[in-house]
């Protein structure tokens, strides 16, 4: 055996001959991140860079965030609104690094934010294209307003009963809950919990098995709140799914959503009626009826008004009534001057009745008068 | 009887006497029975619209307190 090395000699040319190749250079690179471990306490995230052709693994390597670059990854999933995990795929800024030991890495200094957002939106309308093709009659698109058989289906006049879809002790379940019992109104509302992990890989999974529940339990339901609140803006993705979009799309009792995010819309809640918040899911129920309150009190204002005015119309016409009556009694006809004719008792109407020498009865408003008629004339006037 | 005669029929009659009086239809000696008649038919108006709005009254008081509960 002749020319044999040491190990360390044959590392040390290896180490040479990537210095030579790599020193100072950085790379751009796509790839899929796998076998992420973050350590937040000190800063520090191992993972593999993947890359697949046809489902085949065509390339590893091993790769880390050391501190300086940490910041890189809280970067990243508070401007995409998702988690840095295991199968996303991301654009990244390496430089090659070989140490005697540990072999060969990549050390990650930056990545790409933007062609992440870009995928992601990507993906998200190619979801939104594929909802409206294979839905022509239950999802359209009008003036960028998404009209689903869902949030279209007409709100009951009041809201009592609620099925409730949240994550057990979560924040978002304590923030819908508290804001539904300090009601200033004190309207009682009856929820039912369907409690289920709302985050992760299988969560949209998790909360279509939620609304099949509500859907066979025989119940009645006003409306469906799914929430999910605190501090975590991030792994909307579940939301983004086509089965729990189109789900939630065609389901049969009206959807509001809040799960807490601001930097966007999920496609779940472009399918319902979004209201970005627990709370504010809370405060609409509460306002929905508060306005179903405000039009009954309206109305009964009104009905009461119209009863008065058709008391008041009816009272008005009598004494109208009243008053022509009183006007017309002979009482009131004596008492403006004018005479009753009488001969024996009798009225005379017609003159034509009274003769010379007749003994007439003139009956005005405090006498009688007796007189025997002498002469006769025609009335000119 | 009298009393038991709905106040439309009541005022409906009553307004077809004054339009008799409006018009001079009536003699001068039947004048004073249907001033009579008149003002027992607008006694009947009035006692049917009081009786009315008393009920009407009790029915929403009766309804808000039913509420109020």
């Amino acid at each position: 055996m002749t020319g044999q090395i040491k190990l360390s000699a044959l590392v040390d040319q290896i180490e040479e001959a990537i210095q030579t190749s790599f020193e100072g250079e950085m790379f751009w690179v796509v790839a899929r991140i796998m076998n992420v471990k973050k350590y937040a306490s000190n800063r520090r995230c191992y993972l593999t860079l993947e890359e697949y052709e046809n489902g085949i693994k065509t390339a590893e390597m091993r790769s880390v965030f050391w501190a300086s670059a940490y910041a890189e990854i809280e970067k990243f999933e508070k401007l995409t609104g998702q988690v840095f995990k295991d199968g996303i795929e991301i654009t990244c800024r390496v430089k090659v690094r070989f140490h005697k030991v540990y072999g060969l890495n990549l050390d990650i200094v930056q990545i790409d934010i933007a062609h992440t957002i870009g995928t992601l939106e990507l993906e998200r309308q190619q979801t939104l294209d594929r909802l409206l093709k294979e839905n022509p009659h239950t999802i359209q698109l009008f003036d960028g307003v998404y009209r689903t058989f869902n949030n279209r289906l007409p709100l009951p006049a009041v809201i009592e009963h609620i099925a409730l879809i949240t994550a057990p002790n979560s924040d978002g379940q304590r923030d819908f809950q508290q804001e539904m019992a300090k009601n200033k109104h004190q309207y009682k509302f009856f929820i039912t919990e369907f409690l289920t992990t709302i985050q992760g890989d299988n969560a949209h999974k998790l909360i279509a098995e939620q609304l099949t529940l509500i859907e066979k339990s025989g119940l009645h339901f006003d409306a469906v709140a799914i929430v999910r609140g605190g501090g975590s803006q991030t792994d909307f993705k579940p939301f983004d799914d086509y089965e729990l979009a189109r789900y939630v799309a065609h389901f049969p009792v009206p959807v509001f959503t809040g799960i807490g995010h601001d930097r966007n819309q999920s496609i779940a809640d472009l399918m319902a009626r979004e209201q970005k918040t627990p709370t504010k899911v809370a405060a609409l129920f509460v306002d929905h009826n508060f306005e179903f309150e405000n039009n009954l009190i309206e109305l009964k204002t009104r009905f009461f008004d119209l009863v008065e005015n058709q008391f008041q119309q009816a009272k008005e016409k009598v004494a109208h009534a009243r008053r022509m009556v009183k006007l017309a009694s002979p009482e009131a006809i004596l008492n403006r001057g004018f005479a009753i004719v009488m001969i024996n008792n009798k009225i005379i109407t017609d003159p034509k009745n009274i003769r010379e020498q007749d003994e007439l009865q003139t009956i005005l408003r405090d006498e009688i008068i007796y007189s025997t008629v002498t002469r006769k004339n025609n009335n000119e006037n | 009887m009298k009393t038991e005669m709905a106040y439309t029929q009541a005022f409906e009659k009553l307004e077809a006497l004054i339009a008799q009086l409006e018009d001079g239809d009536i003699q001068l000696e039947d004048l004073a029975a249907k001033i009579e008649q008149a003002n027992e038919l607008i006694a009947i108006c009035e006692m049917k619209l009081r009786r009315t709005e008393d009920d009407v009254k009790s029915a929403i008081s009766k309804a808000a307190s039913k509420r109020k509960k």
